[in-house]
Formats: structure tokens, C-alpha cells, sequence
């Protein structure tokens, strides 16, 4: 009981100070997100944002310890949390799964908007070797959080094609809403809807190879065939 | 693993997985565990479904549905990936399953008897590593599960399991495979 009751008080305290570390970090990023437009995802657009926020450029190094990847990571997981709990509010849950994950992206981007420079920015930090894999973790960790979102159960391996799917098509959403100039996105809405109608031939063309597959024949049904003749020989 | 690693000395160290990462992984290996064990049953059934131990095999093939249900379950409450090597325990599972029971019932049961024994002493290991931690739900469903494998170990020994052809050679690689689907299955 003792063991326990430190342990839970551990956890707790550990879990506080993140949250405030959490907050300091948001403080900080938020601050930082006007100035990358400019000066690009780079040290001195995050010391820029801290002093905006009344921090130190210290205070920032000790909120970002593994530096812009970090950031970057920290960026993309408050936004999905940001989205998941939008999705929550608009009754996410009542709409068919297709347009649920519509959704989802379009909830993502519109968050966005109001960072797009700094999200082209950050793209382009991403796509540099520095950012190793940050920008693939990012991805599959939203899509990730726009599958449960979406309510998605599954636990065999078609959670790894809906969430690798989900990912081409976000990908290639957030390319094209970046050069997207239309009057309140629907240009990239409907591109959306395009990618996600291609994305649901998937199951079609599975189907048809199911059905070709269904011409051959069955290894099992040789060892019906066997045991079949043999009884009969008993008979 | 001859000598019985010390389950007292499970506490957490530095370096060890965080503990999100911990539950992850135990919830992940262990759904994948239940996965491979529903395979097996399956395969055995496809072979020794309509002999007389048809329904000793189907009562463990449903208790081992309800543990996967209970995974799957906890899997998606706990935001946790299942294991990219599920379509080859897939495959492997049942192929095992299979195979063993094509060498005669005792040969089925002996496997019964090597995969329930390790899955039973993983359990107990995880449940010892969950002593020091705040999750009382997953160490119960632990727990529990680790006694019921047990059950199955027993029913597979009082059906002639150790009269299999060659019961030391094939339930020790069968226990080595076992082992080694374990550490991937928390991994990858």
C-alpha cells in the first residue's frame, strides 16, 4: 500500500510539471509561429517568439531540449489534440466514416490557417536531413490521431494500410492547400474529396482480385478430396 | 533461459522503456499473443476438429477469443499500435497449429503445452513489472489470463501430451519460438 501510494504521488508530480512545462512550450511556440514567416523554422525565429512571449531565449532552450525537431513535433501534437477535440464538438461521431475523415482534414487545416507561411516554412525544414524523421513521425502521428478520432477499432493490420493511405492523401492535401488561393479554401476541399474517392477504389479493386482469386483452386479442397477417398476405400 | 529470471527486480531502471512505452508494448505483445494462440487453435481444429478432441480444443479456441477480444479492446482505449507481424502470425500460428496436429493429437497438445507454459511465465513477468506501476486493470487482465493459460497447460498434459513423438526436441523449439515471436511482437 505504501509502495503504491508513492508511486501514485510520483506520477503525479511528474505529470504536473509537465503540464506546466507544456504550457511554457505552447506559450513559446505560438509566439514564435508570426516570426517564422520571415526568419524560417530556425533558432532565431524560436528565440524571437520567446522574447515575445517574456521568456529568455534559456527558457526556450529548456522547453525545446532537443531543439526545432522538437518544436516541430511539439507543433504537430498540439494541433491534433486541437483538432481532435474540435471533431469532438462538432458530433464527429454521428457522420459516415468517409466523411468523417473528411473532416478531420479539413478541421486540421482550417486550425492552420492562420500559420500557413510558417507551416510552408516548416515543410521545408522538414524536408532537410537535420530534420531526420520528424516530418514522417509528424504525418503518422496525426493520422493516427484522425483514425481514432474517426472512431476506428481496428487492431490488425489494416490499421497500418487506413493510417498509410490517410497519410498520402493528407500529404498531398496539405501540398496543394499550401499554393491554394481560392476563396476560403475550396479548392483544396474539393481536391480532398477527389483523393479520398480514389482512396475508396481501393477496396473495389480488392474485391476484384478476390474474385479471380476464387477461380483457382483451393490447396485445402485437394485434402478433402484425399480424406474423401479414403473412406471410401474403407467402405 | 534455464535459471528463472528473478521477478522481484522489475522496477523500472533508467534507460528502460518510459512507462506509456511499457503498457504500450505489454498491451501490444500480448494482444499479438492471443492472436498467434487463436491461430494455432485454429489450425488444430482445421485438422482434429471432428476427433474426439474436437471439443477440448474448441473450448480453449474460445477462451483465447475472449482474451484477444479483451485486448483488442484495451488496444484501442489505449491508443496502442498492434504489431506489424500480425499477417505472419497469421500465417505462422496456424501453420504451427497445423502441423503439430498432423503429427498426431499428442503431438498437438504437447504444442499446447510448450506455448501456454511460456505465455504463462511471460504473464507472470509482466504482472511482477506491474507491481510497481499505477495500472491496476491491466495487471488484473494479466493476472487472470496467466492463470487461465495455466488451465489450458494442464488440460493439454492430461491429454497425453508428454506421449508426442520426440516431446523434449519439439516443445523446446516450439518454447524457442515462441520466445522469439514475444520479443518481435514488443518491438515491431
Amino acid at each position: 500500500m505504501c509502495v503504491k501510494m508513492t508511486t501514485r504521488n510520483r506520477l503525479n508530480k511528474e505529470r504536473e510539471r509537465m503540464s506546466d512545462l507544456d504550457d511554457l512550450r505552447r506559450e513559446i511556440l505560438y509566439a514564435m509561429l508570426p516570426h517564422v514567416a520571415f526568419d524560417g523554422w530556425t533558432r532565431k525565429a524560436l528565440n524571437a517568439g520567446a522574447r515575445d512571449a517574456g521568456q529568455t531565449p534559456e527558457a526556450a532552450e529548456h522547453a525545446f531540449i532537443r531543439g526545432l525537431n522538437q518544436v516541430a513535433e511539439f507543433y504537430s501534437a498540439d494541433a491534433d489534440a486541437a483538432m481532435c477535440r474540435a471533431l469532438e464538438e462538432k458530433g464527429v461521431g454521428e457522420l459516415p466514416i468517409r466523411q468523417r475523415i473528411a473532416l478531420a482534414v479539413r478541421t486540421r487545416l482550417e486550425q492552420a490557417a492562420p500559420h500557413r507561411e510558417a507551416i510552408r516554412h516548416l515543410m521545408s525544414y522538414l524536408a532537410l536531413p537535420g530534420a531526420g524523421l520528424t516530418g514522417a513521425r509528424c504525418t503518422l502521428r496525426t493520422v493516427d490521431a484522425m483514425w481514432y478520432a474517426a472512431g476506428d477499432t481496428s487492431t490488425d493490420f489494416n490499421y497500418y494500410t487506413k493510417r498509410g493511405l490517410l497519410a498520402a492523401v493528407y500529404g498531398a492535401t496539405v501540398l496543394y492547400w499550401l499554393n491554394d488561393a481560392s476563396d476560403d479554401c475550396e479548392a483544396t476541399w474539393a481536391f480532398l474529396d477527389r483523393r479520398i474517392a480514389d482512396v475508396m477504389q481501393v477496396p473495389k479493386f480488392q474485391g476484384q482480385i478476390a474474385k479471380i482469386a476464387e477461380r483457382f483452386p483451393s490447396p485445402l479442397r485437394l485434402r478433402e478430396a484425399f480424406t474423401a477417398r479414403r473412406s471410401r476405400n474403407f467402405t | 533461459m534455464s535459471s528463472k529470471p528473478s521477478l522481484k527486480r522489475l522496477r523500472r531502471m533508467p534507460g528502460d522503456p518510459s512507462r506509456e512505452d511499457m503498457v504500450a508494448r505489454m498491451i501490444r505483445v500480448d494482444q499479438a499473443g492471443e492472436y498467434g494462440a487463436k491461430r494455432i487453435y485454429a489450425g488444430q481444429l482445421a485438422v482434429l476438429g471432428r476427433t474426439k478432441d474436437g471439443p477440448v480444443l474448441k473450448e480453449m479456441a474460445d477462451v483465447e477469443q475472449r482474451h484477444l477480444d479483451t485486448f483488442n479492446d484495451l488496444m484501442v482505449r489505449r491508443h496502442v499500435r498492434p504489431t506489424m507481424l500480425q499477417p505472419f502470425w497469421h500465417v505462422a500460428g496456424f501453420a504451427l497449429g497445423a502441423g503439430t496436429a498432423l503429427l498426431g493429437r499428442e503431438a498437438a497438445m504437447a504444442c499446447t503445452v510448450a506455448v501456454e507454459e511460456v505465455i504463462e511465465e511471460h504473464y507472470a513477468h509482466q504482472a511482477a513489472r506491474l507491481a510497481h506501476e499505477d495500472e491496476p486493470e491491466l495487471k488484473e487482465v494479466v493476472e487472470t489470463f496467466g492463470a487461465e493459460e495455466a488451465e489450458h497447460r494442464e488440460t493439454a498434459l492430461a491429454h497425453d501430451a508428454r506421449e508426442a513423438p520426440g516431446y523434449e526436441p519439439l516443445t523446446a523449439a516450439i518454447k524457442a519460438g515462441s520466445r522469439l515471436a514475444i520479443w518481435l511482437s514488443e518491438r515491431f
